[in-house]
This record gives structure tokens, C-alpha cells and sequence, in this order.
């Protein structure tokens, strides 16, 4: 409790520590970035050093590829849903958004990036995609004699091939991230307009940037709901051609908000040891951080849990095949897991306000929440492949292993040019009336 | 339990918030614990200043919350398994999974029921009496205008004197002696 009052002690006069704070001189972000951004370099160069010694294993390759779809899915999730996460802080408004604004811009500045990392799935996504590996109708057929797919697998192949194929897999992909890129490059170029204006700091300027940004946001949030829908299912869900879930994006993007989110915390509490952001970050923005990532650790597990009891309720042979895969055969372990490290801790700790207004603490589990996403979607993606559907073994696997180093290489390169686009803009956006109420002292309540 | 009798407190009386937040953070600062502050609304540095931080509603929330959940769960497996077995589409009678809904909305339900009432409880609410509105001008000002400071009688420190001089050193309006 002693963070919220420590700006008692200092205070000279009675009355003295009610006045506001004042803004620091500068409001660029720390050279320690780049100390940070050095060590991600050393990880990925360490990781990808690892990583190479499973190519000589038995299905090591493979392993690689689909660790590397992970962690590429991992990096989506943070530009992408840093982009859905700064449209809905515009929507919303609130001094939280405020405090987050910057390093969700550098998030979504990462999308070209991201847009890059997929590249290489594209020319080995045949070894992944069961559309990609059979094209044709008579791909298909030929496979389908030599029992590469079954006959379900082939019937699903041929229905689903106009929106699942190479050309259309590409195709959706770009327009993915093409309009992605737009959204994130027309906020990012605003939000430095705005803090340019030559009225900055009156209200006809905060309401004349407030509209625009609203007007922008509204749209782009259902553009992106539909976008992501379409890339989870092109990029993950397809990976079992056969099955079918309508709740499938909507988990993604709250997926994506549980990351987004404790990313965010995360930065701004490393980036609080220092000024600007040691000012700006108060107990009272923390906490509020911490409810909201509170609500998106229930509604992740609630729309889970929902996808799971209808199918389970249904208890039809076309969808049920899809869970047994990742609960049978020493899943149950993984399976478990992730209910335990992606709903049951962050859950009962969130709980907890001293805990949401302790910075160290705080620190610990949204690294562990990043840890859970990817936990998750290891049980999501590995199950997919015959060779480890409704069996997970390690021995005459090594492999497997992969999931481990890989998907650390590719998320700290992203790290890396993250803090790059971090260190490119002042921490604040100044031309914003919340400015003001951050620099108010706060109360312990 | 304190004697329902004699002197509740001293009752200081100011005009502005930050008169009463100044003379409660002095009193604490001079050691007395047992005291409250009365405003028409909420002073957050009050609060602060007398160090009022934790409350215990949240563990009362959480314990309702875990009742809920236990009730509902126990009930349905009691339920479907021994009063009232019903075989549906085959699945066992223990069929967890479609018990959770239920039970998640008793946790809801029990832990809002716990969290409204312990927070009334705790309040020591509903109280039908209290000594501070013996004071004339608590009780025409305490809802308006006015801010008190009440240092309570039970408090070690506490002298009919000596704490009445300690609260005329505050540009204070008055200071009054509360009785029970």
C-alpha cells in the first residue's frame, strides 16, 4: 500500500502534496531501450542457434515450421491486436488509453514486420496445410487413394477449396494486412499531427482530434473483427480442414486483447522505472490495467468453455474428433495446463487488488500471461497433425521441442523492432485533456 | 464493548475539506487512532488521512463467491446422480461440463449478495442510533456544508482537556462535547 502515498513523504508544506505534478522535461523514451533491445538480439541469436539442432531430428523440420506458425500467430496477436486495443481506447476514451496509446502505436507500427514473418510459411505451406499440399481436385483424389487424407478430409478439401486455397490463402493474407497497415498508418500519422497542432491544449483542437479518431476507430474495430475472423480461420483453424466453429475469431480477438494487454502493462511498468513514465504511471492507471485485463482473462475462458460445452452438448462425429485429438494421448496434461496457467492463475491473482496495484507482481504474471497464450496455442495448433493428433510423446520426438525455442527467436526479434518503435516517439500524446488528470496525485483508496 | 454512557467524543467542526484533512493528519500524527470524519461527500485525502485503507467486503465477496460455487455444483451433482438420475443422450450422470453454467451463475449471484450485504454489515448498518447527531450543529451541517473531525473518548489518548486544546489550535468553527 505504501505506493499510493509516497508522494506524502515528499511534500514540504501541509497542503502541498494536493497540487499537481508536473510533466517531465522530456518525454522520450529511456535509453534503456536500448540496452533491452540488445539483450532481445542475444535471446533470438541464442534461441535460433537452438533451433537449428532440431532440424537434424527426427520430424524436426516440421516442428520447426509449425513452432514458427506460432510464433509468428503470437506476433500477429500484438500488432494486430495492439491496432484493435488503440481503435478501442479512441472509442472509449479514458486515461488508461491514454497511458497506453504510445505503446500500442509501436505495436501496430510492427505490422509490416509481421506482414514479413509470413512470407516463409508461403513457400513451406504445403507441409502444413492440407489445401496447400493438395490444390487441385485431382490432388486431392490422388491423395485420397494413396490414404494421405481420409475421405472425410478429401469430401471438406473439395467444398471449402474456393475460399481455402494457395492463391486465395495469399490473396486474403495481403488484404489482411493491407488494410491493417492503413488503419495503424493513418492513426500513427495522426497522433503525431495532433500533438503538432497549433492549437494544442484547447478544447476545440481535443474535440475536433477526438472526433476524428473516433470516426476512424468505430469502423476500423468492425473491419478488424471480420479481418481477423477470416485470418484465424485461413491461418490456424484450417489446419484441421475438417472442422467447423463460428465462435473461432471472437476467441482469437479476445486472445488477442489478454496479450495486448499484458504486454502493455508490462512496458509501461518496465518503462516506469524511469521518467517520463515513472510520472505518468500511477497506482490508480495500474490498477485500472490490471481490471481490465482481469475481464479478458473471463471472457477468454468463457468463450472457450462456451465453444467446448455446445460442441460437447452436440456431440456430433464431424466436430468432437477436433477436442479428443487434445485431450487423449497424454494431452490431457497440455490440455489442462493451459486451463490452469491461461484462465485459473491469471484469474485468481488478478483477483486480488493489492496485487493488480503492485508493479513487481504485475510484472511476473503478465509474463506469465504471454507464456499461457503461447501454451494455448501450442494445444490449438500441434494437435492438428497426424503424427501427434490424440498423441503427444517427447521420445523419438525431440523435435517437438522446437515449440519451445522457436516461437522465443521469432517473439524476441518482434521484441526487439518493438522497442525500436518504441524509442521513435515522445511516451505521450501531450494534445489529449486526460494529460492533465494523470498529473493530478492520486489517492489511496 | 465502550459504556453507553458518559462522553462519546469532541466533536471539532470545519469549513472547508482542507482544514479537516490538516487537523485529522496533525491527530494522527499526535497519535490518536480512534476517530472519524464526517463530510456531506467523499473526501478521498480524509480517508487518507486517517489512514482508512482496507476494507474486509472483498474477502466477504470472495467468500460468498466460493459458496456460490460450491452450493450450485454439489447441488447438481446431487441431483443428477442420486435424486433424480435421468439418462441423457448416454452421458454419464456425473456430466460436469454442464454443470459449470450454473454454478458460475451462483458464484455471481452469492459473491454480489455477499458483496451488497457485507458491505451494509460491515458499515454497521442499519443503525438506528448514533451519538454524533446529539450535536446540534452535526446534524444541520454534516449533510450541507460542514466537515468534523469526532475524536472518540475510547481512544487511549484521549482527555476531555488535553484533546480539546490539541483541537482549538485548528482554525476550528467549535468543538463540542458529544455524549452518548
Amino acid at each position: 500500500m505504501s505506493s499510493g502515498h509516497e508522494h506524502n513523504g515528499e511534500a514540504g508544506g501541509h497542503h502541498g502534496h494536493y497540487g499537481p505534478r508536473v510533466l517531465p522535461a522530456s518525454l522520450a523514451a529511456p535509453e534503456i531501450l536500448s540496452a533491452w533491445r540488445m539483450r532481445a538480439l542475444i535471446v533470438f541469436v541464442v534461441a535460433t542457434i537452438l533451433s537449428a539442432f532440431f532440424a537434424f531430428s527426427h520430424e524436426g523440420k516440421n516442428h520447426i515450421l509449425r513452432a514458427y506458425l506460432l510464433g509468428y500467430m503470437i506476433c500477429f496477436s500484438f500488432a494486430g491486436g495492439g491496432l484493435a486495443m488503440l481503435m478501442l481506447q479512441y472509442v472509449s476514451g479514458g486515461k488508461w488509453g491514454l497511458l497506453l496509446r504510445r505503446p500500442l502505436e509501436a505495436m501496430t507500427r510492427t505490422i509490416w514486420l509481421v506482414g514479413l514473418m509470413f512470407v516463409p510459411i508461403i513457400f513451406l505451406w504445403k507441409h502444413l496445410y492440407q489445401w496447400a499440399a493438395f490444390p487441385t481436385a485431382s490432388a486431392v483424389a490422388q491423395a485420397l487413394s494413396n490414404h494421405a487424407v481420409t475421405l472425410e478430409q478429401a469430401m471438406t478439401l473439395n467444398a471449402k477449396r474456393a475460399m481455402l486455397n494457395p492463391g486465395a490463402a495469399i490473396f486474403q493474407t495481403f488484404l489482411i494486412f493491407a488494410i491493417i497497415g492503413l488503419f495503424a498508418f493513418l492513426l500513427n500519422k495522426w497522433s503525431l499531427q495532433r500533438d503538432a497542432d497549433p492549437e494544442r491544449g484547447t478544447e476545440p483542437s481535443f474535440d475536433r482530434w477526438r472526433v476524428k479518431f473516433e470516426n476512424l476507430s468505430g469502423i476500423g474495430i468492425l473491419i478488424y473483427v471480420i479481418l481477423l475472423t477470416d485470418g484465424a480461420i485461413v491461418w490456424i483453424k484450417s489446419l484441421d480442414i475438417t472442422w467447423y466453429s463460428s465462435i473461432w475469431g471472437l476467441q482469437f480477438l479476445v486472445g488477442q486483447g489478454y496479450a495486448v494487454l499484458a504486454l502493455g502493462i508490462l512496458t509501461v511498468i518496465l518503462l516506469s522505472r524511469f521518467e517520463p513514465m515513472k510520472t505518468m504511471l500511477r497506482a490508480t492507471e495500474q490498477h485500472d490495467l490490471g481490471k481490465l485485463a482481469f475481464a479478458f482473462v473471463m471472457l477468454n475462458i468463457y468463450l472457450c468453455f462456451a465453444e467446448f460445452l455446445i460442441i460437447w452438448s452436440g456431440n456430433v462425429p464431424d466436430e468432437i474428433p477436433w477436442y479428443l485429438n487434445r485431450i487423449h494421448g497424454g494431452w490431457w496434461y497440455v490440455c489442462s495446463l493451459d486451463f490452469i496457467c491461461h484462465w485459473l492463475i491469471p484469474f485468481c491473482l488478478l483477483l486480488s487488488r493489492d496485487l493488480k496495484r503492485n508493479k513487481q507482481k504485475m510484472i511476473w504474471l503478465t509474463c506469465f500471461m504471454i507464456f499461457a497464450r503461447c501454451l494455448d496455442m501450442f494445444w490449438l495448433i500441434e494437435p492438428n497433425f497426424a503424427d501427434a493428433a490424440g498423441n503427444l510423446h517427447i521420445a523419438g520426438n525431440i523435435g517437438i521441442l522446437a515449440y519451445i525455442t522457436v516461437p522465443v527467436a521469432v517473439i524476441s526479434l518482434w521484441a526487439a523492432y518493438y522497442m525500436t518503435q518504441l524509442q521513435a516517439r515522445p511516451l505521450l500524446n501531450v494534445n489529449d485533456p486526460h494529460v492533465e488528470e494523470m498529473l493530478e496525485p492520486e489517492h489511496a483508496h | 464493548m465502550p459504556a453507553r454512557e458518559g462522553t462519546y467524543g469532541l466533536l471539532a467542526e470545519f469549513n472547508t475539506p482542507s482544514e479537516l484533512v490538516h487537523a485529522t493528519e496533525q491527530a494522527r500524527h499526535a497519535g490518536y487512532r480512534r476517530m472519524e470524519c464526517y463530510t456531506p461527500y467523499p473526501v478521498e485525502e480524509a480517508a487518507e488521512a486517517l489512514h482508512f485503507h482496507k476494507t474486509r467486503v472483498p474477502m466477504v465477496c470472495l467468500i460468498g463467491g466460493l459458496m456460490g460455487v460450491t452450493t450450485a455444483f454439489l447441488m447438481e451433482t446431487w441431483i443428477n446422480v442420486w435424486a433424480y438420475p435421468l439418462n441423457i443422450a448416454g452421458r454419464p450422470l456425473f456430466s460436469w461440463p454442464a454443470f459449470i453454467i450454473p454454478a458460475y451463475e451462483w458464484t455471481i449471484l452469492f459473491a454480489g449478495f455477499s458483496a451488497a450485504l457485507g458491505m451494509i454489515a460491515l458499515n454497521g448498518l442499519p443503525q438506528l442510533y448514533h451519538p454524533v447527531f446529539n450535536a446540534p450543529n452535526f446534524r444541520n451541517g454534516a449533510t450541507t456544508d460542514k466537515f468534523f473531525l469526532c475524536i472518540e473518548a475510547v481512544d487511549p489518548k484521549f482527555s476531555l482537556a488535553e484533546t480539546r486544546t490539541f483541537l482549538e489550535q485548528f482554525p476550528a468553527v467549535s468543538v463540542v462535547e458529544v455524549d452518548h
